[in-house]
């Protein structure tokens, strides 16, 4: 992914423009209010439709394009009505869906509505995040809930779709609060009492029991359910563009002077050989042609071998970015082995598999160029990989393999001997040290030069932190009876012999 | 001064003026490089379609095109574990505790596993058996042999295990009905849980029997003990016990009764508190048992039995030979010593006679020896020879109905081959479990390819009381599978061979202790429950051998011993450590007999060895033409030997070496003639090569345990020193470099023994595997360019010069028999292991024109490989002649098919050491790479290194058996090698040069004590 580049200008301009957009959709609200759209959406529509997917209904992502405001208000308040008045487009949609009528929402009001289908336009989002936010800073409950249902019931439960266990998006719509508190609790209970509601779920997820959670309270389980009811705050687009922008690094700023000056001495050279008389002039223009070419000659010969800024096409475009960055995964939870082995190991797909077993979509911001459907399919690799149905959300029996053929970046010749564990575990030196900032890279390249100057450079500065290990109790010890200093650098300690590395 | 001896290496040291020897020493190469050769051809050189402009040009482009190429980097592709083995971290080694019994080696000992590899076999020195000689060291390199059977066969094709099972089970059912009888012939089977799969199958078809062959056996002394002790095993000796050891051609140093002595023999020879042990060897091949005895007596073959007669009789008999000859007189001396010694000495022997055997059961009985454990026996022998003939006489009556063989190879280790194989062709169904398509499998009707003891699971009694567990540490490479699975499966079980295994020991060896924990541990050891000894009286005869002027023994060496792993490169390079020489089996016969015959060795003029060869007759019948001669100072007049394990048929290419002796292995010697042939042969001998050139001073020392205990140090083990303003001073005083400081922090020392080294090469195959080492082939060989980072020097001296004799005035006289004129008729022999001396003055350093090598803080010093541009000076000025270059390349080159070249072999390798690339020197490193590991690994832990860690960490110091070698941080009080730097027997290589190395040495001390 190429980074887009901005100038300051256009991010201010972009600013700008969100916050006029903020203020003008809290003016309008005629206009239709997202925010309160998605409750209703989600309280209201959710069951049987979704934005993106045919669900029971069909997808109502930008419905507004296709059917007239008037026909749409019409139609959710008694599509019955709609249809016997003889609407063909009514009774097509009918059709379609094998006959089973929508349920008639006399009660929303126009305004309802209006939002509703802002909600479904994707259009005035900036809004959404601030308000959802809002939401949830002055509803603590519903804060509170969410940080029980990650602690609680992340591991088998998501809002919007089949996990483990059942989507548990509005789940107040469905069930009672008192059976959800009995479930919840003791669901084995519940069922033995002869629930059949609750013997249904049991058997529709085959027979696999859900853990009981005795110890939350009331408040605790109302405040999951209050949580389940408003969801997740979206993150915005536009806002997120900017940030891009924000973190684009400005390249080349002043490369052009440089050619420039390149330029005028060759103009400058080329007039002393054909213009000029003066002998001593020439005879130092061919000179400084010779020193300047053997220069660029003796650089570009040591340049050899160095691929800093290697940047190769990975088989899949995982960004480190999304990972490290927005979602703040630690490196070594996925390169595991860098505090134990020489090597700090590329994951493999099972460790992708622990996160990505549940998300199986891109849910963050996108970009023209890398759009949600890109990501999706880019997960989607790794289910290829190791036979993962997504949709029975279960490992392919007798499914042949593929293993991830991943582009090495950092190679480093056999001759030389470098160990991972060496520098983050005994030195703990940030993995950014040498990688540069992987959290903002969404193709990693190849930060450091990895040459040899630079690796002593490094030893030469860098002190040992002698305190704290009593491998190094011993020598300290001696140092400081020896020489009388506190401070020895990697050098000193011999990091500077060809043996350490070389073997 | 130790002793006014003189070292050689070789017999041409000894002639006089020899100008190779001249040579050698001032040179690098003894002749004169062939350069005249192909540019002082002026007319090829004329006409050669080649210009020096063309030459030029050619040069250049490719110069132009190599920087080209290096501009584009390679796309390197990483491909990582799709899912991963939760204990199994990329880049770091986990040790697997298991045992290899391959019928012929024992040993408890620890994987190396890499990424799923093994790459190096470790001693397991938490157990009792954990001692591994080069053999055991070298099988890894077995398990990636490219010459492994990769599937069944059938009647020659490939098949697979259904159809084979079905055929073969109906087959056996067939024979079963007609009650026809099904015969085992198996190595020695030391599992329990493999003998129990037998007699289940032995339930199951009725008529079965199971004969045990040991190619090399040890049937006569089976024999012996069982009729004294009531029980067909081997006695175990505690040699650290025994104050006189004597040995009556028993080579026990190596594979005498399956080794593994060295340790407990090492013990009682550290001559601390001015005590250790007297060893008197009666024998006529120069073994490594020999080579580190007090006194060797040299006997012919036919005078060991009466030799072990005379010592019977007279310490269990009382009685005295009044005749007074040498053999006589040597018999009686150690008669004496045993006696006095009492139950702190032992006699053993090798003599392959049941009565010699039971002679030195009856004397270490009378004398209520201590060393020798008769209750623990060992299982590692079970062959019955009586049995394997009749067996051959009943096939070739057609009255077996099958042979099932397992780990075992009769067709090429049987001394009538050929008639193995006719008789094999009347039994109606053979079957040979194997691990490569061997001459037994390629006369069998069925094989079943088996998987390597590094794929395979199961168990293991090497002693009594003494469980080991193999488990496997490698999926299956091949489609193979083992033979207690198809036991199992045969049987008609559908048991797994693991779930019988774990079944078994839970229920019967374990005792409710953990099986997850033995596995960890790999052995577990039961008390033996107290039962009286019953000796029984057995009547024993002398028996009397008829000789003759030449008789030939064979033995085994310890690279290749019986010839199972006689496709193992790192073995056939190993030189042996008595011959020096690799590549080869010959005859070894001594000076006298060669004079007799005219056959001579000579050095040729790149100090490579040839010789003359001879065709051998024996009285058995067999003859063996073309069989080059070894002349082998220390061999008894009279007497020729062959080495085992060469000539396999079945191998390709460059490993195809050697001639096939175990047709005249019957019996304990053959009587033979020899004839000589034309031509000659050409030895891969490397004892002239690296040769310590061009220095008089002392090399090795060593001294007696008499002056050891009685005189000061400055006696027998003098620090050399310097004049220094006409004052004589000690080494430390004078210097031309500056030092370094190496008072702070580890630095690494070295200390070899001399007295407890035994010279069995171990170390030599553990850096040949840690490091990464290529193997050479002997072509190069035999230009000196062998690339062991470490070579085990050999000397001979001798004490009995003519002059002497002369001075002596006992010259001519019966004490200095004729036999003893020249010095190399009875040489005595001593070792010294030679490594990088990691000098902290170092001649190499200062030389090297590009800092390639330079000193580490820690002692060691380093070599940086790709910075080295080959200019050879820093070999050329090693006092010490171990720095080794890559003339080729040695990896993916088909000039040197060997193990570095096939994807297979090439597993073995250590990632940690790179692969040396041609035109670069190499050399011992301290092995750094586990030395720095091991440091790492005291870093994370935050805790200082222990000083085993360090001891195993250099493959050396890990692999020696008798602990001869001691490696660690010297600045660590509490380490071991810093008493020993202390030591008075401590002295370093050549320390009047002033090199002062880091590696240092402990003197040899010979108990010399007569009574």
């Amino acid at each position: 992914m190429k980074v887009v580049m901005q100038s300051n200008t256009l991010k201010k301009l972009l600013t700008g423009l969100s916050f006029f957009l903020l203020f003008s959709s809290s003016l309008y609200a005629q206009e239709g209010d997202a925010v309160n759209g998605k409750k209703i959406f989600n309280k209201e529509c959710a069951a049987c439709h979704k934005l993106e997917k045919k669900s029971i209904g069909p997808p109502l992502k930008g419905i507004t394009e296709k059917r007239s405001n008037e026909w749409l208000q019409a139609w959710i308040k008694d599509n019955k009505a709609l249809r016997e008045s003889g609407d063909q487009d009514a009774i097509d949609i009918f059709n379609e869906y094998n006959g089973m009528p929508m349920i008639a929402y006399m009660h929303l009001s126009e305004q309802d509505i209006n939002d509703i289908l802002a909600y479904t336009d994707d259009k005035p989002i900036v809004a959404e995040a601030t308000d959802v936010a809002s939401t949830q800073a002055v509803d603590p409950k519903v804060a509170i809930g969410k940080k029980l249902f990650q602690k609680e019931c992340a591991a088998c439960h998501k809002l919007d779709r089949k996990l483990i266990g059942p989507a548990l998006g509005n789940i107040a719509d469905k069930r009672d609060a008192e059976w959800l508190r009995l479930w919840i609790r003791d669901n084995n209970a519940l069922r033995a009492s002869g629930d059949q509601d609750a013997i249904d779920i049991f058997n529709e997820y085959n027979g696999m029991p859900m853990t009981a959670y005795h110890h939350l309270s009331d408040e605790d389980i109302d405040a999951i359910i209050a949580y389940t009811s408003v969801g997740d705050v979206k993150k915005v687009a536009t806002t997120d563009a900017a940030k891009v922008d924000n973190l684009a690094k400005p390249k080349g700023s002043t490369a052009w002077m440089s050619y420039i000056v390149i330029f005028v001495l060759l103009i400058l050279i080329v007039w002393i050989y054909v213009a000029s008389n003066n002998g001593f002039l020439k005879i130092m223009a061919t000179i400084f042609v010779l020193l300047l070419g053997t220069y660029i000659l003796f650089d570009s010969l040591m340049d050899i071998g160095i691929d800093q800024g290697y940047q190769p096409i990975q088989p899949i475009a995982f960004s480190h970015k999304i990972h490290a960055g927005d979602n703040k995964i630690d490196c070594e939870y996925c390169h595991s082995s860098a505090k134990n082995s020489k090597t700090s190991g590329i994951p493999s797909v099972n460790v992708c598999m622990n996160c990505h077993k549940s998300i199986s979509e891109y849910t963050g911001p996108v970009t023209s160029e890398f759009s949600k459907e890109f990501y999706d399919a880019e997960i989607h690799k790794i289910y290829e990989a190791i036979g993962w149905d997504p949709e029975e959300l279960e490992y392919i029996e007798g499914y042949e393999q593929k293993p991830i053929k991943w582009v090495r970046i950092h190679n480093l010749p056999d001759f030389v001997y470098y160990n991972h564990s060496q520098h983050v575990n005994v030195a703990g030196i940030d993995c950014q040290k040498c990688h540069g900032p992987v959290e903002e890279m969404d193709e990693v390249y190849q930060y450091s030069s990895l040459t040899m100057g630079w690796c002593i450079d490094c030893h030469k500065e860098t002190n040992v932190d002698l305190k704290g290990n009593d491998y190094y109790a011993k020598i300290h010890q001696e140092l400081a009876k020896k020489f009388g200093v506190e401070k020895i650098t990697v050098a000193q300690l011999g990091g500077k012999e060809c043996g350490k590395c070389h073997y | 001064m130790a002793s006014n001896k003189k070292y050689w290496k070789s017999v041409e040291e000894l002639k006089e003026n020899s100008s190779i020897v001249e040579k050698l020493a001032k040179s690098e190469f003894a002749e004169e490089l062939p350069t005249s050769d192909f540019l002082g051809d002026k007319e090829t050189l004329e006409t050669s379609e080649t210009t020096r402009r063309d030459f030029l040009k050619y040069v250049g482009f490719s110069t132009a095109v190599a920087s080209l190429v290096a501009c584009e980097g390679p796309v390197i592709n990483s491909v990582p574990y799709l899912v991963k083995p939760h204990n199994a971290i990329p880049g770091v080694a986990d040790f697997y505790a298991t045992t290899i019994a391959d019928g012929y080696d024992f040993a408890n000992v620890l994987v190396k596993v890499r990424e799923g590899r093994p790459i190096k076999i470790e001693p397991n020195k938490d157990s009792i058996n954990g001692e591994t000689n080069a053999r055991v060291q070298a099988s890894v390199l077995s398990l990636y042999d490219n010459n492994r059977l990769r599937g069944p066969l059938s009647k020659g094709e490939t098949t697979d295990f259904k159809t084979l099972d079905t055929e073969v089970v109906s087959k056996l059912n067939e024979l079963k009905e007609n009650g026809e009888k099904i015969v085992f012939l198996t190595g020695t089977c030391a599992s329990p849980s493999t003998k129990s799969l037998i007699l289940k199958f032995t339930e199951n078809f009725g008529n079965v029997d199971h004969v045990v062959y040991d190619a090399i056996s040890e049937d006569a002394a089976l024999n012996a003990f069982e009729k004294m002790y009531g029980n067909r095993a081997l006695p175990d000796y505690d040699f650290a016990k025994a104050e006189v050891i004597v040995s009556v051609a028993a080579d026990f140093l190596s594979d005498w009764q399956g080794g593994g002595y060295e340790t407990s023999y090492a013990k009682g020879r550290v001559p601390t508190k001015g005590k250790m042990s007297r060893h008197i060897q009666f024998e006529s091949n120069m073994t490594l048992t020999g080579a580190n005895a007090d006194k060797r007596v040299i006997i012919k073959p036919s005078q060991q039995a009466l030799a072990m007669t005379k010592l019977y009789q007279a310490i269990v008999k009382g009685i005295a030979t009044r005749e007074a000859s040498p053999l006589n007189d040597a018999v009686q001396k150690a008669a004496t010593q045993i006696k006095k010694a009492g139950k702190n000495a032992v006699v053993v022997t090798g003599v392959q006679d049941e009565q010699v055997q039971l002679m030195a059961l009856a004397i270490n009985n009378h004398i209520q020896s201590s060393v020798i454990d008769v209750v623990a026996t060992k299982n590692v022998r079970h062959g019955n020879d009586e049995k394997v003939a009749q067996l051959i006489k009943d096939m070739q009556a057609g009255k077996v109905g099958a042979v099932i063989m397992h780990n075992t190879n009769p067709v090429y280790t049987l001394p009538k081959g050929t008639a193995f194989t006719e008789a094999l062709k009347k039994v109606k169904l053979s079957i040979a479990f194997t691990m490569s398509a061997d001459q037994t499998a390629n006369t069998s009707q069925y094989v079943i390819a088996t998987p390597h003891y590094l794929e395979s699971w199961g168990d293991v009694m090497i002693k009594k009381g003494q469980y080991s567990l193999v488990q496997p540490t490698i999926n299956k490479l091949f489609n193979t599978r083992q033979f207690q699975d198809t036991l199992l499966k045969w049987t008609g079980s559908s048991e797994s061979y693991y779930d019988y295994l774990k079944n078994q020991w839970q229920t019967t060896v374990l005792g409710g202790k953990s099986w997850n924990k033995t596995l960890h541990d790999g052995t577990f050891n039961v008390a033996l429950p107290e039962v009286e000894l019953i000796v029984n009286e057995v009547a024993i005869s002398g028996i009397s051998s008829k000789g003759s002027d030449l008789e030939l023994t064979t033995y085994t060496k310890v690279g290749l011993g019986d010839g199972q792993q006689a496709n193992n490169p790192w073995l056939l390079e190993l030189p042996d450590p008595i011959t020096r020489t690799s590549w080869d089996n010959y005859l070894l016969i001594s000076r006298i007999d060669a004079e007799k015959f005219g056959l001579t060795n000579w050095t040729v003029s790149n100090g490579a060895l040839n010789g003359d060869m001879v065709n051998v007759t024996a009285n058995n019948g067999v003859t063996i033409n073309n069989v080059p001669v070894y002349i082998q100072p220390g061999q008894a007049p009279g007497s020729v030997a062959l080495a085992l394990g060469y000539g396999r048929t079945d191998l390709k290419g460059d490993m195809k070496v050697g001639i096939n002796a175990y047709p005249l292995s019957t019996g304990i010697f053959q009587n033979v003639s020899i004839e000589k042939v034309e031509g000659e042969h050409k030895f891969a001998c490397v004892q002239l090569q690296h040769t310590i050139m061009g220095r008089e001073g002392e090399i090795t020392k060593e001294t007696t345990l008499a002056d050891f205990i009685s005189k000061p140090k400055e006696e027998w083990n003098q620090a050399p020193l310097f004049s220094l303003n006409h004052e004589l001073v000690e080494q430390d005083k004078v210097n031309l470099w500056q030092e370094f400081d190496s008072s702070i922090g580890t630095v690494f020392n070295l200390s070899i023994d001399l007295a407890t080294c035994t010279g069995c090469a171990a170390c030599v195959i553990a850096c040949h595997a840690e490091n990464n080492v290529p193997v050479v082939g002997k072509q190069e060989i035999r230009l000196s360019r062998d690339m062991h980072w470490l070579r085990i020097d050999r000397y001979y001296s001798s004490d009995m010069t003519v002059e002497r004799g002369k001075e002596e005035d006992i010259y001519g006289s019966g004490k200095f028999f004729n036999a003893q004129t020249h010095p190399s008729d009875a040489p005595e022999v001593s070792f010294q292991p030679v490594m990088c001396q990691h000098c902290n003055s170092a001649p190499c350093e200062t030389v090297c024109p590009v800092a390639a090598t330079s000193h580490g803080r820690q002692g060691q010093n380093q070599m940086a490989y790709n910075r080295c541009i080959g200019t050879r000076y820093c070999a050329n000025n090693c006092p010490y002649r171990v720095r080794r270059f890559n003339w080729f390349k040695y990896a993916n080159n088909n000039e040197f098919d060997f193990n570095m070249n096939n994807d297979l072999g090439k597993m073995v390798l250590n990632p940690d050491v790179v692969v040396r690339s041609r035109g670069v020197m190499e050399k011992c490193s301290f092995c750094i790479q586990a030395t720095q590991a091991a440091i790492l690994k005291a870093k994370k832990e935050g805790r200082a290194v222990k000083d085993k860690e360090f001891n195993d960490a250099c493959a050396c110091s890990n692999a020696c058996a008798s602990g001869s070698m001691v490696f660690g941080d010297v600045n660590d009080e509490t380490s071991k090698v810093a008493s020993m730097v202390e030591d008075d027997r401590s002295f370093k290589l050549l320390d009047f040069v002033g090199t002062k190395p880091n590696v240092f040495y402990q003197l040899k001390v010979k108990n010399t004590n007569e009574a």
